[in-house]
């Protein structure tokens, strides 16, 4: 379609087009912009080195890696420790988030509108365990449960993920329940609904990406918590961090790079079916 | 005003006493309770305790309550590492701000479209596991690995050693794992100072240097504090990066916390110990809360 | 469709902290009545409609709402429909599942639920969009779904909070007339609050104006426009020129004549219906309407034109009165205007004046 005669298009090839001015090199940005593609080589690097090291044929360390394997990763089915303590690590991350949830989201939603000094004190409280050193609250616990009779066991340390877990739940649903008007409840309410029906026709729906994603961050720091962990660590409860270090302090192999690259891809894995399933994009649509 | 209003019955004269109770609102607020007994039970108990280890247990019930923390500071040995805590501390934080801040910088005034690209790769390490990461500096730095044999080809070192079991591979790793939290605080604060400030620096007169250091920097300080805060409480946490880099040279307090329960059970020391490293993180954290009101910025 | 209900408020009062948002008020609604509460914000017209929704506790009195004491009922109790000012429409269902909430919530069976909700879609015109997602919808159409949900459930009463605040201006004026016409054809007990007073006058059988959390006045919108009983009213509700003066002597059976303060001479210009006794001061109201504009010398307040404006049907002027605090508003209808720096007579007839409440 050409626009009428009568009407040339402005700007069009009618007009003389001006003449573009030749924009002078900013050679401080292009510094700055090659500064940044060294630092972002430097984040990537030693992630992507485990990860080749991983396909190493070579039994120790060396670079470049001479030929491709799977070896490592037949190697961590083989070796029991490893496939039983990331069965272990994804329980307690899970049970732990579950529990998190199941105590922090009530609470959140009671704390999130209400107004007074009471309130943001318990909304810090419910956020203090992030600020403890992990190991501090690990050593600490250990002692405490161990007087209870608790203290190697799985219990101890589902308790102990739930404690660290706990903030991360609160964090989220605090923000997103605070974001919601609160007259969709109020709507809800004049319709007939119970606290619970609107609970569950309602309000979970609509925080339901606030939760899943405190949920994702309290089961990725879960996975990853090792100084935690490691005081709790028996035969049967050890998580894989704990046993990744113990290995690692006999031996020196690509074995290590396997398990390593396998717990990457389990928490990419949470991430894109948390993300399918529950639109984390939607938080911020929201 | 009584146009078809009906009279209230004399009987209401005597009214009933206030009725109690706040707006609609779904949640009661004794849906707190159960997280606040499994917190009060498994969070400030324990840590209760701890304080109560350091004081009232083993040695500091025959010599005194402060012994283990008279111990800690008093001792050249443990005042050793809390100075070396300390310094591994402020460099790694110095380092990951010096870094940082360009990469900060770039990201809000001229990554456009990349800038999605970046926060990306900042936030992408956090889903591999700390022993990854250590892992992947112990192949970097070994003695045949990229980066020594780069170094000697450079001729930087002269010949290759293994750099991971040197001290500045501590420093390397812990500013790997920590500079993306130093890199989004400062460029979430940058973000909000107007460009045309810059701008209006620039055509008064002065030079980029100097409206960087006169304008951005300053308005950027919150950010700075925020990340340096951050950097500096988690580096005193760690202690994996201590353990498989360094060649053991680098012993800060929660190695040695470490080290301690895994060696000498001597359960009072351990807590005056994580007691010590709690204080810091709780000083830090009040400090940076501080700092925040004082801008004006809620946190 | 629904058999009318009555609702009464009895000795209804609300404080937060020192502020006391509602003092005692007793208010009764007729059966099928459309009682518009107008105030400015904070005059506790949003307070009382969130005490009668139960969103919030009466410190004292009773909501009886068809003789039924429902005042410590939680919300979802008391059987009323709602439309919210930002309409609160659930932003994770379809209209249709908006619609449907509540026979869900009352367990409904689905047959009933889905014919029900078609039926009410008809009534409002919106039969096509039952799939739709509430996003796509404009705002005239997301205003008629929040309607239609609230009427689904046949409620005993309607409550609507601001319902056409948030449309443009030509929009609010159809919605208006659609929105009493639905009401009036169900024959639903129905509150609206705004602050519209347009909106007040047009919806509703009687306005009850609110002031600092007191009810000023309740009856049929042309009663309380027309005989407002003080400055507030009067001045809320249109504009209205406020003269003050001291009653001279009786001039007929309802009439009195005031000399006013603006010139001093006696004019029998004023309707009461209570007996004014001479020699005490009165306020008087004037709408601009009422006020005649005429020749100088004629018997009338001499008046400056300061301004004139063409308002389609009619020609707003804003008049300099000496020994008036501050200009006079007149609208007059004629086919030519008075020139700015006229000089004009202002008067008016019988019945133009009203003698206000307040103490001058």
């Amino acid at each position: 379609m050409t626009p009428p005669a009568a009407y040339p298009a402005p700007g069009g090839a009618g007009a003389p087009a001006p003449r573009r001015r030749r924009r002078r090199p900013n050679w401080a940005a292009l510094a700055l912009g090659a500064y940044v593609v060294a630092f972002l080589g430097f984040i990537v690097a030693p992630i992507a080195a485990v990860v080749m090291v991983s396909f190493s044929t070579a039994s120790f360390i060396t670079f470049p890696i001479p030929g491709l394997t799977l070896r490592w990763y037949w190697r961590i089915i083989e070796y029991r420790p490893f496939v039983d303590a990331m069965i272990v690590s994804i329980e307690v991350a899970l049970a732990s988030t579950l529990i998190a949830a199941a105590l922090g989201v009530p609470a959140a939603l009671a704390l999130a509108r209400a107004r007074g000094a009471a309130s943001a004190l318990l909304s810090n409280f419910l956020l203090a365990p992030i600020t403890v050193p992990a190991i501090v609250l690990g050593l600490a616990l250990l002692y405490f449960l161990a007087s209870l009779s608790l203290g190697l066991s799985f219990t101890a340390l589902l308790i102990a993920h739930t404690v660290a877990g706990i903030p991360y739940v609160v964090r989220t649903v605090l923000a997103v329940y605070r974001a919601l008007p609160p007259d969709l409840e109020e709507a809800s309410a004049v319709l007939g609904a119970t606290r619970w029906q609107t609970f569950r026709h309602t309000t979970l729906p609509l925080i339901r990406p606030g939760i899943f994603a405190g949920g994702l961050f309290s089961v990725l720091t879960s996975l990853d918590n090792l100084p935690l962990s490691f005081f709790f660590g028996s035969a049967s409860t050890s998580t894989l961090p704990v046993v990744m270090l113990s290995y690692m302090e006999n031996q020196f192999d690509p074995s290590i790079a396997a398990v390593s690259t396998v717990q990457m891809l389990i928490a990419v894995v949470a991430l894109v079916v948390t993300d399918r399933l529950y639109g984390i994009e939607k938080l911020t649509a929201a | 005003m009584s146009v078809d209003v009906e009279q209230a019955p004399a009987a209401l004269a005597a009214l009933p006493a206030r009725r109690p109770g706040g707006p609609y609102r779904l949640a009661r607020s004794t849906w707190t309770v159960p997280v606040l007994v499994f917190l009060g039970f498994f969070f400030v108990i324990p840590l209760g305790a701890n304080i109560w280890r350091s004081l009232a247990t083993g040695d500091a019930l025959t010599q005194g309550a402060f012994v283990f923390y008279g111990k800690l500071l008093g001792d050249a040995y443990y005042a050793g590492i809390l100075y070396e805590t300390f310094k591994v501390g402020v460099i790694a934080t110095a380092l990951s701000l010096v870094l940082g801040y360009p990469v900060a910088y770039f990201m809000v005034r001229h990554a456009g479209r990349w800038n999605g690209v970046i926060v990306f790769l900042l936030i992408a390490p956090l889903l591999t596991s700390i022993i990854m990461r250590t892992f992947g500096w112990r192949v970097l730095l070994a003695r045949r690995g990229p980066v020594t044999m780069l170094l000697h080809d450079w001729g930087l070192i002269a010949r290759p050693t293994n750099l991971a079991d040197d001290p500045v591979a501590v420093y390397v790793a812990l500013v790997h794992v920590l500079v993306p939290f130093m890199v989004l605080s400062i460029s979430a604060v940058l973000q909000q100072v107007d460009v045309r400030l810059e701008e209006s620096s620039r055509v008064l007169g002065a030079g980029p240097l100097a409206t960087f250091f006169r304008i951005t920097l300053p308005l950027s300080l919150d950010g700075v504090a925020t990340g340096c805060i951050l950097v500096f409480v988690v580096t005193n946490g760690s202690f994996l990066t201590m353990l498989l880099l360094g060649g053991g040279k680098v012993t800060t307090l929660s190695l040695l916390i470490y080290q301690q329960f895994n060696v000498a059970q001597d359960t009072g020391f351990a807590a005056a110990m994580g007691n010590l490293l709690l204080f810091v993180a709780l000083a830090c954290l009040a400090l940076q809360a501080r700092f925040l009101r004082r801008q004006g910025i809620r946190p | 469709m629904t058999s009318a209900v009555p609702l009464k408020l009895i000795e209804v009062s609300k404080s937060f902290g020192s502020l006391q948002a509602l003092k005692p008020l007793t208010l009764g609604i007729g059966g099928g009545e459309m009682l518009a509460l107008l105030g400015p914000s904070g005059c506790g017209k949003t307070t009382t409609l969130r005490i009668i929704a139960g969103f919030e506790a009466p410190d004292t009195g009773q909501v009886v709402i068809g003789g039924v004491d429902v005042t410590d009922l939680p919300p979802n109790r008391r059987g009323l429909g709602m439309v919210f000012q930002n309409y609160s429409l659930f932003p994770h269902m379809s209209v249709g599942a908006n619609v449907a909430y509540g026979l869900r919530m009352r367990g409904v069976p689905a047959a009933e639920r889905t014919a029900r909700v078609r039926r009410i879609l008809g009534l409002v015109r919106l039969e096509q969009y039952e799939d739709r997602q509430i996003h796509q919808l404009s705002g005239g159409q997301q205003q008629r779904v929040a309607l239609a949900r609230s009427l689904v459930t046949n409620p005993s009463v309607l409550l609507l909070d601001e319902p056409l605040g948030a449309l443009d201006k030509n929009l609010r004026e159809r919605m208006q007339f659609e929105l009493r016409e639905i009401q009036r054809r169900l024959g639903i007990t129905s509150i609206i609050v705004t602050h519209d007073q347009e909106e007040a006058l047009t919806m509703s059988d009687r306005v009850a104006v609110m002031a600092e959390g007191r009810i000023v006045q309740v009856g049929p919108p042309t009663e309380v426009y027309e005989h407002p009983r003080t400055r507030f009213v009067s001045e809320f509700l249109g504009t209205a020129n406020i003269f003050s003066g001291i009653v001279a002597d009786r001039a007929g059976p309802r009439s009195w004549s005031v000399a006013l303060d603006l010139d001093r001479s006696p004019r029998s210009l004023v309707e009461s219906d209570e007996a004014l006794a001479a020699g005490h001061r009165v306020l008087l109201a004037v709408r601009p309407e009422r006020l005649k504009l005429g020749p100088p010398e004629a018997d009338g307040i001499r008046a400056r034109v300061q301004d004139v404006v063409f308002r389609g049907s009619y020609f707003a002027y804003e008049l300099a009165v000496p020994g008036s605090p501050g200009p006079v508003f007149a609208y007059a209808q004629a086919r030519e205007a008075v020139p700015a720096d006229g000089i004009v007579g202002v008067s008016w007839g019988a019945g133009g004046a009203i003698v206000l409440r307040d103490a001058p």
